[in-house]
């Protein structure tokens, strides 16, 4: 959808003008708080890819709701989306029993979920009709469709999630970076493992209205993936990945708006240009650091 | 901690790895495990820390069959090699000592266990900034965070040098002398400055268990 064509006035008066505008904004800004926070936790058990297969999965869910609603005449289920929540989480629990059938090769049940939800993906969207306007807002996310009914749903999934980190947050530290040592001090690993798949099925497929199924594991791993570079704590590396996350959805909105470019689209190049934007200050700054260094030690060793 | 060991025999697969391993522990004691590589120590240790699912009555932990022991976190353990835990993500020493922290040690005790174990200025220090010695004394304080009642050290001073070797020793046995049980993995017995009150010796899982009995401070 073109912004332009829509407002013809700056960003900031436009978010007082328009009320879709203000919704898209809001929803950016929870979502782009709570994906980095459980990205970082995704990263560190190196479970990137996860995100991914679950974005497809919903993909499934996505396209057997059209059909259900455009060709069986289901009305009564209004969004789509709702199934797209239900089949991440289904998602979520096959991956977890094929992690567990596949101890030694955990990894495989990703890919066999992912052509699962691809392959269903495929089958209903021909079913529904064919590539049409709607598929390509799941697939690339449409924010300015956001509506009051889910802001409600994001804001209650976001305070949950904010809620448990901070219960659990000793658990799920030592879950994420010792295994062992967690089940040593008495933590079920294997029950926290389902719940927290759980949750990130839930923020996976609410997250697609904001950048699509294509993009959402962008949302959560970029920011962390920059942050890592610069952080020097836990608590300040995720500090500063949520600080990204939330530059990249203000300013990809904005030059959305702007430019009458695509926003999923846009925040996640944002989030992209960040990242080489870090790279290049570690690059620079460590390097002069260690040229400093040096010429610190020479100048000991002459004198 | 009062540990018994009684005709423990495990394996993985179709492999035997430890036979019929017996000896008792009580409180206070200090047991050196002694063994060539393969000889079973880590497979011991897996058994009495409940990683390794053993036969019922092999183990008692307090007279509780390790079966069904549930007090796990009274047993501080340092593995010989940290390739469970993942060390490349930002977190810094303080961090992951406060979140192994279950018994509510408050954080004057916390500095108290650095300062013992000298690696007080690392505090602040990101995890994977540090030498593996230093990683290696970061996660022997992480096994003192909740009070142990057991200590289980798999070859804890390997990387590191010698100055501090001396020193290490020297905390383990002043925990020790504060009452705490404790089972060391070691290469070579003599090279340590551990006060060992029994000797466990594995040859191909089977062992050879003998108590210690000296006057000066080395066998």
């Amino acid at each position: 959808m073109s912004l332009q064509l829509l407002v013809a006035e700056p960003f900031v008066t436009a978010l007082f003008s328009y009320p879709f505008l203000r919704y898209a904004l809001i929803t950016g800004l929870i979502m782009g708080f709570i994906t980095p926070l459980i990205g970082s936790f995704v990263v560190i058990r190196r479970l990137s890819f996860i995100a991914d297969t679950l974005s497809h999965f919903s993909l499934a869910g996505l396209s057997i709701g059209l059909f259900l609603i455009n060709i069986v005449g289901l009305t009564f289920i209004e969004d789509p989306l709702y199934l797209a929540v239900i089949a991440s989480i289904i998602g979520a629990f096959i991956i977890e029993i094929l992690r567990g059938y596949y101890s030694n090769y955990k990894e495989i049940s990703m890919p066999i979920v992912m052509s699962l939800g691809t392959a269903l993906s495929a089958l209903f969207i021909s079913l529904s009709g064919g590539f049409n306007s709607s598929i390509y807002n799941y697939l690339f996310g449409d924010i300015l469709s956001v509506y009051d009914k889910y802001l409600a749903i994001i804001s209650i999934t976001a305070i949950v999630v904010i809620g448990l980190v901070i219960i659990f947050y000793k658990d799920i530290i030592m879950v994420s970076f010792d295994e062992t040592y967690a089940k040593l001090l008495g933590i079920k690993v294997n029950r926290f493992q389902f719940a927290s798949t759980f949750i990130l099925a839930l923020v996976v497929s609410l997250s697609i209205a904001t950048v699509g199924v294509l993009l959402v594991s962008s949302l959560m791993i970029i920011p962390v993936a920059a942050a890592m570079k610069v952080g020097k704590s836990f608590k300040n590396t995720v500090a500063i990945a949520i600080g990204f996350s939330e530059l990249s959805v203000i300013g990809g909105l904005w030059i959305s708006y702007e430019a009458g470019i695509p926003s999923g689209a846009t925040i996640v190049l944002f989030n992209i240009f960040i990242l080489f934007l870090v790279g290049f200050f570690k690059r620079f700054y460590v390097n002069r650091r260690l040229k400093e260094r040096q010429q610190e030690i020479q100048a000991i060793k002459k004198g | 901690m009062r540990i018994t060991v009684t005709n423990l025999t495990f394996g993985y697969d179709y492999r035997t790895v430890l036979k019929d391993v017996s000896f008792k522990l009580n409180s206070g004691d200090f047991l050196a495990v002694v063994g060539n590589n393969g000889s079973g120590k880590s497979t011991l240790i897996k058994c009495i820390i409940g990683m390794n699912k053993v036969v019922p009555k092999q183990i008692l932990l307090d007279d509780i069959d390790v079966t069904s022991y549930k007090d796990f976190i009274k047993i501080g353990y340092v593995p010989q090699k940290f390739d469970d835990f993942n060390y490349e993500f930002p977190i810094t020493v303080n961090e992951i000592l406060s979140a192994s922290a279950y018994k509510g040690i408050d954080e004057d005790t916390m500095l108290e266990l650095l300062d013992k174990i000298g690696i007080l200025e690392l505090q602040n220090e990101n995890i994977n900034n540090l030498s593996g010695g230093q990683l290696q004394r970061v996660f022997i304080v992480r096994s003192l965070m909740n009070n142990p009642k057991l200590l289980i050290l798999d070859e804890p001073t390997v990387g590191v040098d010698r100055g501090n070797v001396e020193s290490f020793y020297k905390t383990i046995n002043d925990l020790n002398k504060e009452g705490i049980t404790v089972i060391l993995i070691t290469h070579n017995i003599h090279e340590s400055k551990a006060h060992f009150t029994h000797v466990l010796s594995l040859y191909n899982g089977e062992g050879v268990f003998k108590e210690i009995v000296r006057e000066g401070e080395e066998e």
